[in-house]
């Protein structure tokens, strides 16, 4: 049997994401993710630039919002705080890793 | 295909009113949300409620699922034949699909029609997760995935259809971290995009290495005159070994770096790989040893407690 061979693409690539491909990826609609984008939880490359762009770790960020938004019915800016803890969560979590794997015995 | 019962999953009565439902519904997600959760099995349970919840809190959904009767958790079953007639499009057999395939078709089919019958829908996304060795993830890897995608018929009738694929891993992939393969989700229906294929990708730990981010570090043990007089040892990279030198003098915790050593990923430069110094001593040491231990102990000036000096001291 021939069997179909794909690529898997990193979600946190370090390029950078058009607007229209974050909407699609997100789940969410283009007004809510506006929101996010004001309530500061997305941030644009160039916020003055015609058409945004983003680091394309935003689709990370921006497909939580969706989960958090569907499964927990939260508005924009519920999200948007909600978003700020998690980055604020994995943050710690990563200095935890860096500290544990640089402890000898870690 | 194993009956499920919905109302027990989520902890109400079959009789709950709908914000009864949601609210036992909030309730749980709250404890067992992948996002905020770090319950044991929370992602098992949280699939297993949304699931739940998906069904209970739409009337029509709730009517179907309330129409299939009552029977045991893991039951066998199969829904009833005027079920069919009712909610499935005269459909008889239901062997190709899971049970919350059951559902899924009933909103599809009618919000279709509610919408004038112009159903612009993105294909699903699905999510799998994979489970890679160390080396694999630092190599890179292709492995083979056996899913089981939903798809729909032209009436909206679910039917679970099996693939297999090949996947390239990247190389350099970290524990946690998520890879998108576009396209390779459920099906878009009329000209809606497909959706996408999400691995979770999960390392094995490694019994030397320990990985942040790109970097990674091994514990470098050191007999005490290794540490005083500098040596060179044989390290063991995930590339292959290497001969890392000593300087004299070095201290326990001192972290040796061998740059590029790290993982790789073709978007950035290669992390770095620390060799953390643990300084060992034998447990056992011969009446040879233990005589040039004292012979070293009153030869030697070295105070390790130096600063100490000048301390109070209380004496208990």
């Amino acid at each position: 049997m021939n069997i179909e061979t794909c690529e898997a693409l990193r979600v946190d690539d370090r390029g950078e994401i058009g607007w229209a491909q974050l909407i699609e990826l997100s789940g969410l609609t283009e007004a809510e993710l506006t929101e996010l984008v004001d309530d500061g939880a997305l941030v644009p490359v160039d916020p003055a630039a015609p058409s945004w762009t983003f680091a394309a770790y935003s689709v990370v960020v921006a497909r939580t919002a969706g989960r958090l938004h569907r499964d927990f019915d939260l508005d924009a800016h519920g999200l948007a705080v909600v978003l700020r803890f998690v980055a604020r969560i994995e943050e710690l979590e990563r200095q935890l890793r860096k500290l544990r794997a640089g402890a000898a015995g870690g | 295909m194993k009956y499920k019962d919905y109302y027990a999953i989520l902890g109400v009565d079959r009789n709950a009113s709908a914000d009864d439902i949601k609210k036992a519904y909030r309730k749980l997600a709250r404890k067992y949300h992948p996002d905020v959760s770090k319950e044991p099995n929370a992602e098992e349970k949280f699939k297993e409620m949304s699931e739940a919840y998906e069904t209970l809190k739409d009337p029509e959904k709730r009517a179907a699922y309330d129409q299939l009767g009552r029977y045991t958790p893991g039951q066998d079953f199969q829904p009833p034949p005027d079920w069919g007639q009712q909610f499935a499009g005269a459909r008889t057999a239901f062997d190709d699909i899971d049970f919350a395939d059951l559902f899924a078709g009933l909103a599809g089919r009618h919000g279709a029609a509610a919408r004038g019958g112009r159903a612009f829908t993105s294909g699903r996304d699905y999510e799998a997760t994979v489970h890679l060795t160390f080396d694999q993830a630092f190599h890179g890897t292709e492995i083979e995935l056996d899913l089981s995608v939903l798809e729909f018929d032209d009436k909206g009738n679910a039917r679970r259809v099996p693939r297999r694929i090949k996947v390239r891993i990247p190389k350099g992939v970290t524990n946690g971290q998520q890879l998108r393969i576009p396209g390779k989700g459920g099906k878009g229906v009329d000209g809606g995009r497909d959706g996408d294929l999400y691995l979770d990708i999960v390392v094995e730990p490694h019994p030397l290495y320990r990985v942040s981010g790109q970097d990674l570090y091994l514990d470098l043990p050191l007999a005490p005159w290794e540490a005083v007089l500098g040596t060179t040892v044989r390290l063991p990279t995930p590339a292959g070994a290497v001969s890392l030198k000593v300087p004299p003098g070095t201290r326990a915790g001192q972290q040796l770096r061998l740059a590029g050593r790290g993982l790789s990923r073709p978007d950035a430069a290669a992390g770095n790989l620390y060799a953390i110094v643990q300084i060992v001593v034998p447990s056992v040491v011969d009446e040879r040893e233990r005589a040039l231990y004292r012979q070293l102990a009153e030869i030697s000036n070295f105070n390790p407690r130096a600063h100490f000096e000048g301390e109070t001291v209380h004496e208990h």
